[in-house]
């Protein structure tokens, strides 16, 4: 159970970053850029979908891990 | 730039990004002793750092050619299986957690960091932090092999006492990670900074800088990547700045291919003590020049 509750949370945690990185890329997000007038972050961007599929590679071994 | 200078930074940048002396901070530090009129701060010096640093990931690419190859095949048999077979499938995910630390903290203090302290004056301080820092990486480690081989009889032997890349533990491959964000300040090692981690973490010397270099690839492309689209829209002297960029792949894989036979039996110490010399005399210099 602690691992499905695991792979669950970093589910949540790849689907806000990816939020996240969409929202940097639009250039919605302003937080800790070099150049606040820029359209697009896509530094910030790649790194939260990075991020994004860390969580989820996670989530597959928090997943596997309950299965084994 | 003169075509001079931008082959000489490439070949300093090329050297120095491996050696455990901080290329940011000789790249700060000698065109501000040479008086050099380029700024590095310029937007127009970007694009050239950009190539420089391209050159130098795709040494060390050509370097690991072969461990790359079998690492990224590792990353997704290990992702989409969601479990650890083998060693080069421990290393690919170990490299993947170093590398988030680093990134998160690059991304979010680079520029920052970068504008706080990219001064000649911070970058000797720092330099010499930088030489500190190696010699007690070094006193540490020391302890440890009286410790863990104090009947070896040689160095190689007691090399031989320490673990490889892929048996560092998952939370030292986070540490080592983010220690290369301390890179951002000119003067401070990434390569220094990660090996010394990797020593702490029990790695042999010749597997910590393997893992440092093997750490340092991605990143040091992605930056490159990134900046191409300003590179490609900028009207720089690209046959230049290409030049020089060879220059400093050619230098980086000189560096690592002497840096991996260094460290069989080699320290940190000498680096350190370069360091803190330099920066001293740089600080020295820099308060007393006309």
């Amino acid at each position: 159970m602690k691992g499905n509750n695991l792979a669950v949370a970093l589910v949540v945690l790849a689907v806000v970053f990816l939020l996240l990185a969409g929202l940097y890329y639009e250039g919605v997000l302003q937080i800790f850029v070099s150049d606040p007038h820029a359209k697009h972050h896509t530094t910030h961007a790649i790194l939260f979908g990075v991020l994004a599929i860390a969580s989820l590679i996670g989530a597959n071994f928090a997943r596997a891990k309950r299965a084994a | 730039m003169s075509l001079a200078q931008a082959l000489f930074m490439g070949l300093l940048q090329g050297a120095t990004e491996l050696f455990p002396v901080s290329s940011l901070g000789h790249a700060v530090l000698i065109p501000s002793l040479l008086h050099w009129s380029f700024k590095q701060s310029d937007p127009s010096f970007v694009p050239f750092l950009v190539l420089l640093h391209l050159g130098t990931a795709g040494a060390l690419f050509f370097v690991y050619r072969t461990q790359w190859v079998e690492i990224i095949k590792s990353f997704f048999t290990a992702a989409l299986r969601g479990r650890i077979e083998k060693p080069s499938e421990r290393l690919a995910m170990l490299l993947l957690v170093g590398t988030i630390p680093a990134g998160i903290l690059g991304v979010f203090l680079e520029h920052q960091l970068k504008s706080l302290f990219a001064s000649p004056f911070a970058a000797a301080i720092f330099l010499i932090v930088n030489g500190l820092l190696m010699l007690g990486f070094e006193t540490l480690r020391r302890r440890a092999e009286a410790r863990v081989a104090p009947t070896a009889r040689s160095r190689v032997e007691q090399e031989e006492s320490f673990a490889a890349a892929e048996q560092i533990s998952f939370k030292a491959a986070a540490l080592v990670g983010a220690c290369q964000a301390l890179a951002l300040l000119p003067g401070i090692s990434r390569s220094g900074v990660t090996i010394g981690g990797g020593l702490l973490s029990g790695l042999r010397h010749q597997e910590a800088a393997r893992f440092s270099f093997l750490l340092a690839t991605p990143i040091i492309a992605a930056a490159g990547v990134l900046e191409i689209p300003q590179l490609l829209s900028s009207s720089v002297p690209l046959a230049e700045y290409v030049a020089a960029a060879v220059l400093a792949g050619l230098a980086a894989y000189l560096s690592a291919r002497f840096l991996l036979r260094y460290f069989r039996s080699g320290r940190l110490d000498p680096y350190g003590w370069y360091c803190a010399a330099a920066g001293v005399i740089s600080l020295a210099l820099l308060t007393f020049r006309p």
